[in-house]
């Protein structure tokens, strides 16, 4: 390597400062710019026009009758209501229970034993969530699933006429589904947590016991705080993917107006892909409705979250 | 509280009362685990279990079976659904396709935006976060339906790869920018010594460095295209151009073809090959975390 080293001269200026190096960036630039960046401008373009789909004619620009005729249509509004309740449900959970297996798995001293309880718990992370969704649709099955089988026959807590119709009730299935969201992301949260705690200098909990603060303390005033950021990423994560769920509810729920799991998302894609001449230009004005609305949430709880070291 | 006491000032009655605690919280917290992991593994189990039982158990609505257990559902699946195998293969090719265009993306921009002097670095990074809080995918879909028309690629198999890789982008390249920050700039500055350039930096000296990172990024993109179902629903039609996810996923449970048993055959074959795979890679898997993967 050495005889070649007066060459180095010549290839510098590739480390150096410099657009050149803009190259590598080239392919993941291009797939973002033509899948990503000018998708989401063609949508907001399109939401300002009338364009439908199988009209086979260009699209007229119409300002914002379409975010003035979305603002009154109560299904846009029962679409975003139906995904807040989702959200409000699940969120909770996804967060709580990974929180609860890290902190009891970060202190299994057993190598093996702690990398087999880590990778049983990420098996269903490896697993496709439609698959996910059409395996607890067996689950859920009202007659012959095995939820209410242990529910009625070993439990005793139902009889076979009045168990629970998971999927088929309005105020059951919403719960349902967060409920397999929960046991999806388990491990998978459970890793990102497992990830912070390792962060953390044993000896600050050790001093904390030393000084008399029984596990409960250590967790509140010693571990949480230093979880904070990674606790603030995956609330803001997991707020945006649950307010814009849609294959969930397009698998268990069809489209189906009455159920809950019609939210805003099933109803733009209903409207873009399903109804009449495919009327993607309203549609599209609902999908950035619904993106306005995450968005601003969003931004709140980014505020909520803000540093607040200062103190 | 009354700890503090017992700390100062350890007598060998209060240690070895202390220690039963510690090992009774100890008991307390395997089988903690050991439930979680239970509700983890069960309906796995049961949607297997239920691949090998006869008709008659499958609808019976009891949880054990009472007849000999069978293959003959895998059987079915394999040999007289020809169909399904040729959905494997589009999901073979689209998983394949996008795993390597996504990871060639994003090793080569990840080391762009670590170990060479970009200009722009903190606007990329930026935007591959900011994309994470956006519903992409949602607000792009209309539009990807007209490119794909357009380019004629309307029902095709590999057309579907172009829009996956963006499924992924940001996030494959925030774990490989993680990965890259591990490597000390000095193995550059080394490389750069020797007379490499910023190419062969990467591939002869990085490359056999993050080999674990690389696993990571696989299984982050297998999961994704393996399972995808928006795009390929909408954007493709015929059953036989379909990914087996959305085949399976829109194929509801009932009798004749798609028989409850039949159907967790299918499950379960599609479900495995991502547990195996992960099942051997997961040494590489935590140690790809562990090394700053998973610092977002």
């Amino acid at each position: 390597m050495a005889a070649v080293s007066t060459r180095s001269v010549r290839h510098a200026p590739l480390f150096a400062r410099g657009w050149g190096n803009w190259i590598f960036l080239v392919p993941a630039t291009l797939f973002f710019v033509g899948y990503m960046l000018y998708p989401i401008l063609r949508t907001l373009w399109l939401s300002f026009t009338d364009y439908r789909f199988l009209r086979q004619a260009p699209a007229n620009f119409i300002g914002l009758q379409n975010y003035q005729f979305a603002l009154a249509d109560p299904m846009v509004a029962t679409g975003l209501m139906r995904a807040a309740v989702f959200t409000l449900i699940f969120l909770p959970g996804m967060i709580i229970l990974p929180l609860i297996v890290a902190v009891l798995v970060d202190r299994v001293h057993s190598r093996p034993l702690s990398t087999f309880y880590r990778t049983v718990l990420l098996i269903p992370a490896v697993i496709p969530g439609p698959m996910i969704f059409v395996m607890w649709r067996l689950l859920y099955n009202y007659e012959i699933g095995p939820i209410n089988t242990v529910l009625v026959d070993v439990l005793g807590i139902f009889t076979r006429e009045n168990a629970p119709q998971w999927v088929g009730n309005p105020s059951l299935v919403i719960p349902a589904v967060a409920f397999f969201e929960w046991w999806w992301g388990l491990g998978y949260h459970t890793m990102l947590f497992l990830a912070g705690l390792a962060a953390i200098p044993k000896d600050f909990t050790e001093a904390a016991r030393i000084d008399g603060a029984n596990e409960w303390q250590v967790f509140w005033h010693v571990t949480l705080p230093r979880l904070r950021p990674i606790l603030a990423v995956l609330v803001i994560l997991r707020f945006g993917t649950a307010m814009a769920v849609i294959e969930e509810y397009l698998i268990f729920g069809g489209f189906n107006r009455a159920l809950p799991t019609y939210t805003w998302t099933v109803y733009m894609y209903d409207l873009a892909f399903q109804i009449g001449e495919w009327l993607q230009g309203y549609a599209a004005s609902i999908g950035w409705l619904g993106a306005i609305g995450t968005l601003s949430v969003t931004a709140l709880l980014l505020w909520l979250f803000r540093n607040r070291d200062d103190r | 509280m009354s700890m503090q006491a017992t700390i100062s000032q350890p007598t060998t009655q209060s240690r070895s009362r202390r220690k039963l605690r510690l090992r009774a919280s100890t008991v307390l917290r395997h089988v903690v685990i050991n439930i979680f992991l239970l509700v983890v593994v069960l309906p796995i189990a049961w949607i297997m279990l239920l691949s090998v039982k006869t008709l008659p158990d499958a609808y019976s609505g009891k949880l054990l079976p009472t007849e000999p257990l069978t293959l003959s559902h895998y059987d079915y699946v394999l040999t007289r659904m020809p169909q399904l195998t040729q959905n494997l293969t589009n999901s073979l090719i689209v998983t394949i396709g996008s795993i390597v265009a996504t990871s060639i993306c994003a090793v080569l921009a990840g080391y762009a935006l670590v170990h060479l002097k970009t200009p722009g670095r903190a606007l990329v990074i930026t935007i591959c976060t900011a994309t994470l809080f956006f519903p992409t995918r949602l607000l792009s879909l209309i539009p990807i339906y007209e490119i794909q028309r357009a380019a004629g690629l309307l029902n095709s198999v590999w057309g579907l790869i172009l829009p996956y890789v963006t499924l992924n982008l940001a996030i494959s390249i925030l774990v490989m920018r993680g990965i890259f920050e591990q490597i000390p700039s000095e193995l550059a500055e080394a490389a750069r010594m020797d007379g490499c350039n910023a190419w062969q930096a990467l591939f002869l000296v990085m490359l056999p460095l993050i080999t674990n990172g690389l696993v990571v990024l696989i299984i982050i993109n297998f999961v994704t295209a393996w399972g995808e179902y928006l795009f390929a629903a909408t954007l493709t039609n015929d059953q036989s151009k379909r990914t087996l996810i959305v085949v399976l996923a829109r194929a509801f449970g009932g009798v004749g073809q798609f028989s409850w048993p039949r159907l967790a055959a299918a499950y379960t074959l599609v479900i495995v090959p991502g547990v195996v795979i992960f099942a051997l890679a997961q040494r590489l898997y935590f140690k790809g975390l562990t090394e700053g993967a998973i610092k977002l």
